[in-house]
């Protein structure tokens, strides 16, 4: 439930400079699971195509009404198939530049940012990262509090903090982290910053869909196609050929002989060209060599300070995600009330302010309902107590239960005087009277592997 | 606190380096500053007792310490340590810093992270800002940094050397520090406030001889020494530390410029009587009875000084001019550095070059960019000096002994004898010149660019880099001459000695066997190889005509000298030339020879079919010889000339006809 089906919405628009700078919000299904049947919820201010790959029986479940014209594509559920995988599945409808964002992606991010960076800098990609979070409490199930073992990110950046010059990960490397001079000639000062979440939402020039078009051996673009762009920018386009030759031969074997980027880029606009060589303007403190134009590719990133940003990508992550969507509806300006209106709630006040109720759930007397989140269709009997839980749809809880901290999901029952504290109860399982669970997993078999 | 002190007597737009320094230190606040000094530690002695450092005004106290001891800045502070000179926070720079920099918040800030943290920090360095490709950017001292942007801790420091990438050791990067940053636009201004600890790291370190070996082993000991390095960046404020001649002429011209102020000439803060000037538009600054003939341009940043007097007609911009100079009518100077008392003759055209104290340029001298005339050296008169040449007064093979060819005068009678034996090469310095061409490393001339760097750029620094490595970091703090390098003594001896040897024998009409047995022991005597022998012997042979014929005879006259001489001592040639790397080592001395001679040049050809004809040399060994690719241009000309190739040509059919009749 909670796993990652990780699919791709490609948001594409009719000219790049439709990019207007207006607030884009992506929001991740799963979060709103209960107001919406949907595993998708998008709103998306200004119109603009939209193409959502997606899997069948995903498709199915979304119901969508936005006022965006969404196109839906599906690819088939027993292929395996990168992000760069299905982006060159649909390449052929792609007429433009494009940016790339997956659906677990929820944030409340200024979107021109990103989109400004691309345009400002004629950029071939830029991309949006923000600070990891560390989650403020535990996850149900998890004994202890083990750190998960990461590979780190390296990513090195500018002094502005715009222009990315850099990008390692510790599993690719050995003892050592290698600059390369070239760089640092151009950009002196560069800060390597670890900590940073890649928020997966790429604004990409449309050379690169051509790129990965004829490059069939990039699967992913978050670990291959990325990189490879960030390292395309400080290497000549001619020894680039051979260089790539004898770098990647030995990380993976290619059938066909690598194709350079730069052979890509289209020179389209012959009014623009010579301003660059005119203009005094230098995009870093380096030498003064060349400007702007030294390197035609050029990869750049937004660095989030405040605001939310997640990636659903993990059960904590999900927690808190849930935890925080409630203040960004507020946000939003709701066209519905937290508490759906269908809902009968009978002590409206035990109802925290920051919590949501979904349609047709019931509520019993004296219960109380804190940080929570339920879903529809619910039957909450009287006198119980709930904190910090996710509770899905068509869960019962019956008198006098007391939840904490907890994740419950579809047509779950726990009967009467459960406590239930940081755990995980899978769809239809069945709590038994006075049931006592602290950091437990009660899931059917079945599902044991979606965790 | 002090400056290890050296030998920075050079003059800096017309004032030593050393009272830069000195200035930058007093200017900052020091009260108390010791001067170490291991070598020309007189001259510095004197030059700071006249100085008005050593007036009892001076709020700065300076102490001269001197020892025959320190060879390196390790044994400074070691000593340092040893005699307990320093109990507080101390500066370290070496003697050829020039700066404006206010210590005092760098000062702070060391005091401050040494008291939040009881002792950690033992050091601050102090860098300035200056992007990649700025002209103050010193080839050799550019250096990567990487530090913690946070506390300004430097997490590694490495000196770039021309490496491609650069690596940092994961280690450095833990979660404890978010932001590394990594910069490569940084100047190593040599200037560093240091704890007293510093010095008591020295001595339990006994294997640190440099500030670079100190933070390196702080840096990657970290761990257990629990020491930490910080640094200051300062962007406003001017530092430099001057180690070769690319350098002092950038730094020059910033003083001029008034990028140091207010160290400018004008000032005159040595409050030297002789060293005052008059600032005028476009940074013209004149001494006093500066005189200037007719119709002479000073174009911009120009430092004249005391007593010069400049003929008509010139053209001078760009330029530091010394005292008691006499600049002849239309010479025109362009970026040219003149020390005290110079001589420029009519129509000289300098451009981008040092002249040092007393050097003479005559009538008609074309000096292209980066060359250097050092002391007493006179040039031309008619003759153009091609890029990057340098000249000294001390013979080529003697060149890398001494130490500074530039202010050093103290060689000079010492070499006095060696020039009874060795005309100056007229072709090098022209008719009337004095001195040698000196060449930094001839053989390696596979890559031009770094060729030029060695010749101009690490000039006053190639000197010193035979004598100890480790002393690189220090500037000219080095010891004296009498530690040069034993081999190069010896062969220069060893060859001096066969010329007697040969001499003799030429008079006395000694027989080979006992000339051979005399070299022989010789050989022993100086432990010298078969083909340093080979060259030797080639040399001196070869060099055997000229002295008695006067330097400007013909290659006919020459040959005609040589012939006998070559044949009286063909056995000594046969009893050393036996395999054929001593036929090809043979030849190389000849080339080499017949390269410094060009006028002779044509008689090269004979030469070779002489030692052909007599057996000395090998027909397949000449051709071999003949067919090396990997030769310099001088090389190739050598090779095309038209006598030499006829011989070879001979060569090659008479070896086609031998080997042919060995077929049959």
């Amino acid at each position: 439930m909670v796993g990652s089906v990780f699919f791709l919405l490609v948001v594409m628009q009719k000219s790049s400079a439709c990019l207007s700078p207006t607030k884009i919000w992506t929001m991740q299904a799963y979060i709103c699971i209960f107001r919406k049947q949907a595993t998708t919820f998008l709103l998306f201010s200004y119109s603009s195509e939209v193409i959502v790959i997606t899997r069948k029986e995903i498709q199915k479940v979304l119901n969508l009404d936005t006022k965006m014209k969404l196109d839906f594509v599906c690819i088939s559920d027993n292929m395996d198939m990168g992000t760069a995988d299905s982006l060159r599945h649909i390449h052929q409808k792609i007429k433009t530049d494009v940016l790339v964002l997956s659906c677990d992606l929820i944030t409340d991010v200024d979107l021109y940012k990103v989109v400004d960076l691309f345009r400002t800098h004629d950029a071939t990609l830029s991309m949006l990262m923000k600070k990891t979070h560390e989650p403020t409490e535990g996850v149900p199930g998890q004994k202890g509090k083990k750190k998960p073992v990461e590979q780190r990110d390296f990513i090195g950046v500018d002094d502005t903090g715009k222009r990315l010059l850099f990008m390692a990960n510790e599993a690719d490397l050995d003892e050592e982290l290698v600059i390369k001079r070239s760089i640092l000639q151009k950009h002196p000062r560069m800060h390597i910053r670890t900590g940073l979440m890649d928020a997966h939402l790429y604004c990409l020039k449309k050379y690169v869909v051509d790129f990965l078009v004829e490059n069939r051996t990039i699967t992913s673009l978050r670990s291959e196609l990325i990189p490879h762009l960030v390292r395309k920018q400080f290497s000549s386009p001619m020894s680039l050929q051979q260089g790539q030759d004898n770098k990647e031969e030995d990380q993976k074997k290619k059938d066909q002989a690598s194709l350079d980027i730069y052979s890509f880029i289209k020179e389209d606009n012959s009014l623009l060209k010579p301003a660059p060589d005119n203009s005094c303007w230098n995009d870093r403190r380096g030498d003064m060599n060349e400007t702007l134009h030294e390197g035609k590719v050029r990869c750049y990133v937004h660095i989030m300070k405040e605001g939310l940003c997640f990636r659903v990508n993990t059960l904590g992550l999900y927690i808190e995600a849930n935890r925080q969507v409630p203040k960004l509806l507020l946000n939003l300006g709701l066209e519905e009330p937290l508490v759906h209106l269908s809902a009968q709630v009978t002590d409206r006040g035990m109802v925290g302010s920051d919590s949501i109720v979904g349609s047709s759930t019931q509520v019993g007397e004296k219960t109380s309902i804190k940080h929570s989140i339920i879903g529809n269709m619910c039957t909450i009997k009287d006198k119980v107590k709930i904190t910090n839980c996710i509770i899905m749809n068509s869960v019962t809880i019956e008198e006098g239960c007391c939840l904490q901290g907890s994740v419950i999901c579809h047509n779950a029952v726990i009967e009467k005087g459960a406590e239930i504290k940081d755990c995980l109860i899978g769809s239809d399982q069945r709590l038994e009277t006075k049931a006592k669970h602290v950091n437990e997993v009660i899931v059917g078999t079945e599902q044991l592997m979606e965790i | 606190m002090r400056p290890v002190g050296e030998a920075a007597l050079l003059p800096m737009a017309n004032v030593a380096m050393i009272d830069y320094t000195l200035e930058f230190l007093t200017a900052t606040g020091v009260e108390e500053t010791f001067v170490f000094c291991c070598w020309k530690s007189a001259e510095i002695k004197e030059h700071l007792q006249k100085s008005k450092w050593c007036r009892h005004t001076s709020p700065n106290t300076v102490r001269f310490v001197t020892s025959d001891l320190y060879r390196s800045l390790g044994d400074v502070l070691r000593d340092v340590d040893a005699k307990s000179l320093v109990r507080s926070d101390f500066i370290l720079v070496t003697g050829d810093v020039v700066s404006n920099f206010n210590i005092s918040r760098a000062l702070e800030e060391h005091k401050l992270r040494r008291k939040m943290e009881k002792n950690v920090s033992v050091m601050t360095m102090i860098f300035k800002e200056s992007s990649p490709g700025h002209h103050a950017r010193c080839h050799e001292d550019d250096i990567i940094v990487a530090m913690d942007s946070a506390t300004n801790r430097v997490l590694h420091y490495q000196r770039t050397q021309g490496l491609k990438r650069f690596r940092f050791p994961m280690s450095l990067f833990q979660s404890s520090i978010e932001n590394v940053e990594v910069r490569h636009d940084l100047l190593d201004c040599h200037i560093s406030i240091c704890s007293p600890q510093v010095a008591e790291l020295f001595t339990d370190n006994f294997d640190y001889q440099t500030r670079d070996d100190f933070v390196r082993g702080l840096l990657v000991n970290e761990e257990i020494l629990g020491n930490q390095i910080h640094m200051h960046v300062t962007t406003e404020q001017y530092g430099a530390h001057i180690c070769n001649l690319l350098m002092y002429k950038a730094v020059c011209s910033d003083i001029i410029r008034r990028w140091v102020y207010p160290l400018t000439p004008e000032m005159n803060f040595t409050d030297d009587k002789n060293q005052s000037y008059t600032h005028s538009k476009h940074n013209i600054y004149r001494g006093v009875d500066v005189s200037l003939g007719h119709g002479s341009v000073l174009e911009e940043n120009i430092l004249i000084g005391q007593g010069t007097v400049i003929g008509s007609n010139c053209f001078v911009t760009n330029s530091v001019i010394g005292q008691n100079c006499r600049i002849g009518d239309r010479v025109i100077l362009d970026g040219a550095f003149l020390w005290d008392r110079v001589h420029i003759a009519d129509n000289v055209e300098i451009c981008h070059s040092v002249i040092c104290d007393e050097a003479e340029v005559k009538e008609k001298v074309k000096l292209k960019p980066r060359c250097v005339l050092s002391s007493q050296v006179v040039v031309g008169p008619d003759i153009t000096l091609s890029e990057g040449t340098v000249i000294s007064l001390h013979p080529p093979d003697e060149e890398e002994e001494d130490e500074d060819q530039f202010s050093d005068d103290s060689g000079v009678n010492k070499m006095e004898s060696k020039v009874k034996l060795k005309g100056y090469n007229k072709k090098d310095v022209g008719s009337e010149g004095r001195g040698y061409l000196w060449k930094a490393d001839d053989k390696n001339e596979e890559d031009e660019e770094e060729q030029r760097q060695s010749l101009w750029g690490p000039a006053l620094h190639s000197e010193e880099e035979s004598e100890s490595d480790s002393d690189l970091s220090l500037g000219s703090e080095e010891p004296d001459s009498r530690t040069a390098s034993p081999q190069l003594d010896d062969i220069k001896v060893f060859q001096n000695e066969v010329l007697g040897t040969l001499q003799r024998g030429e008079e006395e009409n000694i027989s080979c066997d006992n000339l051979v047995l005399e070299i022989n022991s010789l050989k022993y005597a100086y432990n010298i190889g078969l083909k340093e022998m080979m060259q030797v012997l080639s040399k001196v042979i070869l060099e055997f005509p000229l002295q008695q014929l006067d330097a400007n005879s013909d290659s006919q006259n020459y040959f005609s000298a040589l012939l006998p001489l070559l044949k009286n001592w063909t056995p000594l040639f046969k009893n050393y030339i036996k395999r054929a790397s001593d036929h090809l080592n043979a030849l190389f001395a000849i080339e080499e020879f017949f390269l410094e001679h060009d006028s002779l040049c044509t008689s090269i050809a004979k030469v070779l079919m002489t030692f052909y004809q007599l057996e000395i040399l090998e027909e397949d060994v000449i051709l071999n010889w003949f067919s090396l690719r990997d030769t310099s241009d001088k090389g190739k000309q050598l090779r095309k000339n038209q006598r030499l190739q006829k011989f070879i040509q001979w060569l090659e059919e008479a070896e086609e006809e031998s080997s042919d009749g060995d077929q049959d």
